[in-house]
């Protein structure tokens, strides 16, 4: 993981010293009334209270003031890192985008990223935080206490001392508890996916019924985990009040026995009481912990990844054809294992090929081989007669624009969502691509033109029309070479066939390779590479 | 967006019992936290007068340990509450989805994220807001109550300034409301622009235009940070006017205590309790504020998974689907059945009909796009025509058939009644000519298929579906270009295999094979209408 997201910031520290000084002005503020309380009973002369008074009214105000400090210092610090954390940790990903983000979903893999970054991050102000103001207030209470009573201060201690390994023991439960969880939340969107996305599949064959079931059976081992997990919140709230209670069973003894003020004992009562209060959120704490640790080490898992291109030169390319070949590659996505070759392929161009296979025969390794999200195995990738790994990546890829399955639109107005593709493109040029890639009518029916906003808070877009604005993309780049993943897969056949016949019209005169395991489209290709292998069937 | 929204217990009775049960807990906490005050007072009064302490203190442990107790049942239970609740809206959803007749389901997209991040955002919601919000009423209630019974003045003192706590919330929130919507809005455009460029990464990534961003990812990331110190400025500064205004009240209580003690008009103990309640009547209400910060987004999950628009009414199967009132036959009435996709004109099926009464074998031919797709979709109810068909039980073997990510059986399992053997499952394959094959991999049946796991042929997965078919028990049979991808043998195979089926189930395929045409009882040939003869 990055320095950034795990490095200790002395603001916690300060942010520490504030709560520390308001759970003091709170045990402080207990304490003093308590002792204010017996000493009037005592009915003295108003004016040698004063100074108690005096104490108890600072305290009471001293604890908001402190408090508010802590939590100003303690989120702008966390914000502050969560602004470093994102940046690294997006800077750390480009390289690794898109062949070590998974095979399907990375949408949900970068996603997750994003709260796993809020869960490490937020640790500062729901683990740091807290146990710092923890320490600084035990500290000032011990100090008091034994001050007053040596035996006091002693029991202060052994008692803290117990809600720490409480808090450990709870600590524990909530990390054993969380590869569990996990998987228990995985399974339920699994299933919770399945029925949106293949509603009509299932109840042709009648299988409603079962997804319900393994969805109700998902849910009670998401039960039994959120339980399972609940028991360490459980422990330390509630071994942290029973603690208490000994405490101040054993506070009131010393209290009789010792030879103080009626006040002071008084306050050596109420003592535990009020710092309970401030020992309570370690239950929280212990579960924010647990929490961002397991976040923290998938997004360690992640970025540890080696990039999966290793060679690249510096080598230019000054082509606006170019003539891709594959000579004898093969390739895989983890170091042992061969996904797909040896292929030889001969793309000059203007040449349309479409791969087709079964799943798991290789044909979105071949296309991220062609795309140079992947280094061949063995074997060799040509441009224009020249090996890839001796030129410049850029330079590869500024040839190749892409179509994949998972197109993300962004949530910004349809200008910016084509100009990603080619910032210099004027908006003639963008309206140009819109109709070319069959969305004409779409673009006259909106109301703001190239100002309507599209994605999250923006205007809706259906599977169809993200898949063409993927393709107005592609031909707004203006690349030679178009590599289409699987562009049509979460379509219904109609809408997949009209998508099909407009990608035939937008790249026209390009090259352009086609991986589908759907038969739309490929009637209009040159050249058909099947990958599946030959079972004995 | 209300604190709690009653429709949740009268639509999803599931939620019923274990919401009382914690709302019971989460109230007899906050009673135990009362009787703790006194128990606090009691052992405070008898330490100072060197009474019977020994017995006070250990009711003051009793009241700890009881305290301890309900708490971690309350968490406990919490969690319970937070599966029950988000589990019931979640079934609730998808099974209204499920139920819903395919062009009247929102957008899929839409609806799996509510029922996966909306019900999961409950969770907190149950789990700690609702056992607050009745802390929130009760313990202000029975702490005003106790400090009626024991100190008036101090009770009168509480709950003329208990008021004063909403009032003053609502003042702050009122002088700041507009400015805070609209910080609001930017905000959560300013929050949503990481995620957002994150799942662009890809794309950004295709169009070299990746190492840009990060740099926009900090300034972004920058004002995002600034923003939300605005706002929570604003919303620290409140909180802590609210917790100063609090003791403030408390300190009030405590001087006129304090007075009436040095003037011996009340008791010490009577002093400490009325010190020891006084909070109690302020702190659970600010916490109410604090929990419902964090559960808001549960909060209006509830409000969304319980709209009408979610959950679109289960009309569905009883009006088109498989009819009840249809004996466990073999029957298919399709009379003059019309359908245009929804937001075209054309009508893909114009007029057409297919009767078949008891077991057989029908095929459908017609040249491609005439709508044979079309029309099986509309046999198996997944597409509403206009005068819905009668018909029995189907199972559909499309053209691409679906199989989930998983074992080979759990994929072959699928639909099929819960009786069916492993025996059942080989059989079947035995039938269908898939033995040798399955029996030849390393794992049989249990061999992972899908997307990570091994592949399968288009003939292979055809044979898979149609063994599938076969472990099913409806009454009819539908299949779309069953011998599409097979070669000879292992077309005639299935031809064979559906021919001995006709003999019980009433089968209707969809084919382009002259073979299967050859064995038919019945044949539907579906010519192209006018319109699609002049496009």
């Amino acid at each position: 993981m990055t320095a950034t997201t795990t490095a200790r910031s002395p603001a916690d520290l300060l942010s520490g010293v504030w709560g520390g000084l308001a759970l003091t002005s709170g045990v402080a503020l207990t304490a003093t009334s308590g002792w204010l309380i017996v000493r009037a009973s005592e009915r003295p002369v108003i004016l040698t209270l004063l100074t108690a008074i005096v104490a108890v009214r600072a305290f009471g105000m001293a604890r908001p003031f402190f408090r508010h400090l802590e939590r100003l210092r303690s989120h702008d610090t966390a914000l502050a890192d969560l602004a470093t954390a994102r940046t690294s940790v997006y800077a750390a990903l480009i390289p690794l985008t898109p062949a070590r983000l998974g095979r399907r979903s990375r949408s949900a893999v970068l996603t997750g990223v994003v709260d796993d970054l809020t869960d490490v991050v937020e640790a500062h102000v729901r683990v740091r935080v807290p146990v710092l103001s923890v320490i600084v207030a035990t500290t000032f209470t011990a100090l008091l206490t034994a001050a007053l009573v040596p035996a006091a201060g002693a029991v202060v201690v052994g008692w803290v001392l117990s809600v720490i390994v409480i808090a450990a023991v709870g600590l524990r439960l909530e990390r054993s508890s969380q590869p569990l969880l996990g998987a228990a939340r995985a399974e339920v969107s699994r299933v919770a996916e399945l029925v949106g996305r293949h509603t009509g599949e299932l109840r042709a064959i009648g299988a409603e019924g079962d997804v319900v079931r393994d969805l109700d059976r998902a849910q009670r081992d998401l039960g039994t985990a959120l339980r399972r997990q609940s028991r360490g919140r459980a422990l330390v709230s509630g071994g942290v009040l029973a603690l208490t209670g000994l405490a101040t069973l054993a506070m009131a003894s010393i209290a009789v026995g010792a030879d103080i003020s009626a006040g002071v004992a008084a306050l050596l009562v109420v003592v535990p009481a009020a710092l309970a209060d401030a020992l309570l959120p370690l239950a929280d704490a212990s579960r924010a912990r647990a929490r961002s640790e397991q976040s923290g080490s998938r997004v360690t898992a992640l970025l540890d990844q080696d990039p999966a291109l290793r060679a690249t030169g510096t080598g230019t390319l000054a082509t606006a054809a170019p003539h891709l070949r594959l000579e004898g590659v093969t390739a895989g996505w983890v170091d042992d294992r061969i996904d797909v070759g040896p292929v030889d392929l001969d793309l000059p161009p203007g040449r349309r090929l479409a791969i087709v296979g079964a799943n798991g025969s290789g044909k979105s390794t071949l296309l991220a081989v062609l795309a140079r999200a992947l280094d061949p195995r063995s074997g060799r990738y040509l441009v224009d007669g020249r090996d890839v790994r001796t030129l410049d990546l850029d330079a590869v890829r500024d040839l190749l624009a892409i179509v994949d399955d998972e197109p993300h639109i962004f949530a910004a107005d349809l200008r910016a969502n084509l100009a990603v593709a080619q910032p210099d493109a004027t908006d003639v040029d963008l309206v140009r691509a819109l109709r070319v890639a069959g969305l004409g009518d779409w673009f006259d029916a909106l109301p703001s033109g190239l100002e309507t906003r599209l994605g999250s808070g923006g205007r809706g877009v259906s599977g169809g029309e993200r898949a063409r604005l993927s393709l107005a993309r592609a031909v707004v780049s203006d690349r030679p070479v178009v590599l289409l993943d699987e562009p049509v897969a979460h379509l219904d056949h109609p809408t997949a066939a009209k998508v099909m016949r407009d990608v035939r019209e937008a790249t026209a005169g390009r090259t352009v390779v086609l991986v589908s395991h759907r038969p739309e489209g490929l009637d209009d290709v040159d050249d058909v590479l099947d990958l599946t292998p030959i079972h004995k069937d | 967006m209300k604190p709690f929204d009653p429709r949740l217990l009268r639509e999803v009775p599931a939620t019923r019992a274990p919401i009382g049960l914690l709302a019971v807990a989460a109230a007899a906490q906050g009673a135990a936290a009362i009787a703790l005050a006194f128990a606090l007072a009691r052992l405070v009064t008898d330490v100072v007068a060197q009474g019977n302490w020994e017995r006070s203190a250990l009711w003051a442990l009793g009241a700890f340990v009881l305290r301890g107790v309900l708490g971690m049942f309350v968490d406990r239970m919490g969690a319970h509450t937070a599966t029950a609740v988000s589990s019931a809206l979640r079934r609730r959803v998808l099974s209204r989805w499920i139920e819903a007749p395919a062009e009247a389901r929102p957008d899929a997209e839409e609806a799996t994220t509510l029922a996966v991040q909306g019900a999961e955002a409950v969770e907190p919601y149950a789990a700690r807001f609702l056992p607050a919000l009745v802390a929130g009423v009760v313990v202000p209630v029975l702490a005003v109550g106790a400090l009626v019974v024991v100190d008036p003045l101090s009770a009168l003192i509480v709950v003329v300034t208990l008021p004063l706590l909403p009032l003053f919330a609502a003042l702050i929130g009122r002088t700041t409301e507009d400015d805070t919507m609209g910080r609001w809005r930017a905000l959560e455009q300013l929050a949503g622009h990481f995620g957002d460029v994150m799942r662009g990464l890809p794309t950004l990534v295709t169009y070299g235009r990746a190492r840009r961003q990060v740099e926009v990812v900090r300034a972004v990331s920058d004002r995002h940070r600034m923003a939300t110190m605005r706002t929570l400025r604003l919303a620290f500064l409140s909180s802590a006017a609210l917790e100063l205004l609090a003791t403030i009240s408390v300190a009030i209580v405590a001087v006129t205590v304090g007075l009436r003690l040095t003037h011996g008009s009340i008791s010490l103990e009577v002093g400490l309790l009325a010190i020891l309640l006084a909070p109690e009547a302020y702190w659970p209400i600010r916490r109410v504020g604090a929990e419902f910060h964090a559960a808001a987004d549960g909060a209006t999950a509830i409000d969304r998974l319980l709209a009408p628009t979610s959950c679109p009414a289960g009309t569905s199967r009883r009006a088109y689907g498989p009819n009840d009132d249809v004996p466990a036959g073999q029957e298919v009435e399709v009379v003059g059945v019309e359908y245009a996709y929804p937001g075209t004109e054309t009508k893909v099926l114009d007029g057409v009909s297919l009767v078949a009464t008891g077991p057989g074998l029908t095929v459908v031919t017609g040249p491609s796009g005439v709508g044979k797709t079309t029309l099986l979709d509309v046999i198996a109810g997944l597409r509403t025509p206009s005068n819905p068909p009668r018909i029995s039980q189907v199972h559909y073997v499309t053209q691409r058939p679906f199989l989930p990510d998983g074992t080979l059986e759990s994929a072959l399992r699928l639909g099929a009644p819960t009786g069916r053997t492993t025996s059942d499952v080989w059989d079947a394959l035995r039938r269908i000519g898939l033995w040798e094959f399955v029996a030849g991999l390393p794992d049989g049946l249990g061999t992972r298929i899908g997307d990570d796991g091994f592949g399968l042929s288009a003939g292979q997965r055809t044979r898979v579906a149609l063994a599938r078919a076969l472990l099913s028990d409806a009454p009819v049979l539908l299949l779309d270009e069953p011998t599409a991808h097979l070669d000879g043998d292992a077309a005639r195979t299935v031809v064979d295999v559906l021919r001995e089926l006709a003999a019980k189930r009433r089968i209707i395929a969809v084919t382009h094979s002259p073979d299967l045409v050859a064995v038919s009882d019945e044949h539907v040939h579906l010519a192209p209408t006018f319109a699609e003869l002049s496009s």
